[in-house]
């Protein structure tokens, strides 16, 4: 999953970033709302979080300019104006949540995993399901058949964006788009590498590769 | 303060009549001093009359009967004459019994009261002097009829006055009613601006109300951006206090402080603490209160959008439903109104299992809004608890806490009342009496 990041506090950013990254989320981080109309529309995010007070164009001024060139990316709109007028004008200009400074990292994290499910149709799932497994993403381990199977980061992030995508064909660019951000280099060896390490420990089945296209994951029900 | 229309109408009535009273009583003076002068005319004529009736008789002067009017014969005919000379006096007949006194000096005389009757005599003395004798005369003539015509026309000229007051009162107060027509526009405008029925008074006035209605809408227009620019300032403050704020709850709960769990325990209390007391402060500052008169809320047009942000946040699967008449002003701030209904919905929400409904009603004395959820309500006893302390029943949840102390602070801010019911749904019934503004 890759995260922009809009926030124009320096300290803030930095421990959200570093939050986020612990949960496995790639994340790109922008200070400027001209940057960020911009970069929202070229880069493949799955999820924005913006900050209402930037510098050089408002935070409503550009997720306006953003559902105007019909990007539907979700954004999670993250302020320190919290009055309920506010909160409207926000949802109206697009935003598909909304989060009040200050606010505990888990209610961020919450809302994050919620919009994400939202956003492929599983809303209101306590735990991410498909296809026979169960991700728990606090603790991210997932679980297969009532037994805990435990994951590295890297496994971790690759296996909930397949799960967010089930029986999609996800080819290796494009996995690698939304698995690093935009600074990491991408190498598809080490992404052939996690699919293997995930396909030891669930199953040969759980992901099938698709030759010249890509992977599709299957869970384990077919297994 | 009494109105105008009785200041302008006991002016004129007090000036209608002193003149009037004035006018009348002068005109009847001089028309009196004209007709006696006429009757001065014919009395002296009528003297002349008698001293040509004095012949030389035998026994000195004698008057000549035949030529002296029949109405000086009949008794208290109205028509007296005496005659004074050396060798005594003569006294008509008419005269009869009584004594009409010599007149102090020739002239034209009146106010002699004489007889039974109570005739009022107006008398004229010629002095002459003929056949070699002083001789004075003296006629007189009965005025009272002329005063009686005086009176009678006094009286008619009195009635005729009041009538006059009277029709001169009525066309008045239409005129008055008519040019102050403006100033009661202008008084019936400022109690719909306090009904929050309009935002300005209408600069469509006369040159003399122009000041006041410009320094109004001055005022008003003042008063709001003034307002607007406080908002932004605490808007300003609360990011420049919230957004550092976010940084230290985000440290407190860091894998850093993961060896030091009391120094985490106690970071995240103190800046909760500091949080909701922000929050708070930062809500009661902004409210608007009473300071603009022209504030309305649309209820057609601000709900659907509260509701549909409430859904987005709660989750789809909450029934939001609301039990408003279609149409309905409320005369209080827009953000106000939003932030009382936000926090009392998102409160309901929180607590609700599957249904939560609004309702807004007018009401005899004002407003009654009212929130039902269908969730585990508050007992009894719990409530007067959960809105006396501002309400920390369950903090937690940050919802009936701080939800509910600023809904508290707004409903006293209107001095409204606040009551906590058990609702017929289930759950807890939120139910907030708002009076009328402007009484």
């Amino acid at each position: 999953m890759r995260l922009l990041l809009v926030e124009d506090n320096v300290p803030l950013a930095d421990e959200l970033i570093a939050s986020l990254q612990r949960q496995g989320y790639a994340v790109d981080w922008l200070a400027d709302g001209r940057d960020a109309v911009y970069q929202g529309q070229s880069e493949p995010y799955d999820l924005i979080i913006l900050d209402l007070g930037l510098p050089g164009l408002p935070g409503l001024e550009v997720l306006t300019q953003w559902r105007a060139a019909a990007l539907a990316i979700p954004v999670l709109i993250l302020t320190a104006r919290g009055s309920w007028a506010e909160r409207i004008e926000g949802l109206k200009a697009g935003a598909d949540d909304y989060l009040t400074k200050p606010f505990h990292p888990e209610e961020l994290q919450l809302r994050i995993q919620a919009l994400l499910r939202r956003a492929r149709g599983l809303a209101n799932q306590p735990r991410l399901e498909a296809a026979g497994l169960h991700l728990d993403e606090g603790r991210q381990c997932v679980v297969r058949e009532g037994v805990d199977v435990q994951l590295t980061a890297a496994e971790f992030r690759l296996l909930r964006y397949f799960m967010l995508h089930p029986q999609q064909v996800l080819s290796k660019s494009h996995l690698a788009e939304h698995l690093y951000d935009g600074e990491t280099e991408r190498d598809s060896n080490v992404l052939e590498v996690h699919v293997n390490h995930l396909r030891r420990k669930l199953g040969r089945s759980v992901i099938e590769t698709r030759r010249g296209q890509g992977y599709v994951y299957a869970g384990s029900s077919n297994g | 303060m009494k109105s105008i229309q009785a200041r302008l109408s006991l002016g004129l009535v007090a000036v209608l009549v002193v003149v009037g009273v004035a006018v009348a009583q002068v005109t009847l003076w001089l028309f009196e001093a004209g007709l006696q002068r006429y009757l001065e005319a014919g009395l002296r004529k009528e003297s002349e009359n008698l001293l040509v009736a004095l012949v030389r008789g035998p026994n000195g002067l004698q008057l000549d009967e035949r030529r002296i009017s029949a109405a000086y014969q009949r008794p208290f005919s109205g028509y007296y004459f005496r005659i004074d000379f050396e060798q005594g006096t003569w006294r008509s007949r008419s005269l009869w019994d009584l004594d009409m006194p010599k007149l102090a000096r020739p002239g034209l005389e009146d106010g002699h009261e004489l007889g039974p009757e109570g005739q009022q005599l107006l008398a004229y003395r010629g002095d002459y002097r003929r056949l070699g004798q002083d001789i004075s005369i003296s006629v007189a003539q009965d005025y009272s009829p002329v005063r009686e015509g005086f009176r009678r026309l006094q009286q008619i000229g009195l009635g005729m006055g009041v009538l006059a007051l009277l029709l001169i009162l009525v066309l008045q107060r239409i005129t008055v009613t008519r040019s102050l027509r403006p100033l009661e526009r202008a008084r019936q405008q400022i109690a719909q601006l306090q009904q929050g029925q309009r935002s300005q008074l209408d600069a469509q006035v006369p040159s003399e109300l122009q000041p006041l209605v410009d320094q109004v809408n001055h005022l008003l227009a003042h008063t709001e951006d003034s307002l607007r620019r406080s908002r932004n300032a605490l808007g300003n403050l609360g990011h420049a206090l919230k957004t550092p704020l976010a940084v230290l709850l985000s440290l407190a709960s860091s894998e850093r402080l993961r060896d030091l769990p009391e120094v985490q325990v106690q970071l995240r209390e103190q800046l909760e603490q500091i949080q909701q007391r922000l929050a708070r402060e930062l809500n009661r500052a902004r409210l608007a209160g009473d300071a603009l008169p022209g504030a309305q809320f649309d209820c057609d047009a601000e709900l659907p959008g509260l509701l549909s942000t409430l859904g987005m946040i709660h989750g789809e699967g909450l029934l939001l439903a609301r039990d408003v008449p279609p149409g309905l002003l409320l005369p209080w701030d827009r953000e106000d109104l939003l932030e009382l209904l936000g926090n009392l919905l998102d409160n309901a929400c929180k607590w609700a299992d599957s249904e939560v409904r609004l309702g807004i009603e007018a009401t005899a004395e004002g407003y009654r809004l009212w929130v039902d959820d269908d969730g585990p309500g508050i007992p009894g006893e719990a409530r007067e608890q959960v809105l006396e302390r501002g309400s920390r029943l369950d903090e937690q949840v940050d919802g009936h806490g701080l939800g509910l102390g600023i809904v508290r602070d707004i409903v006293e801010a209107w001095e409204g009342r606040i009551t906590l019911l058990e609702s017929p749904l289930g759950g807890l019934r939120v139910s907030i009496e708002l009076p009328r503004k402007g009484r």
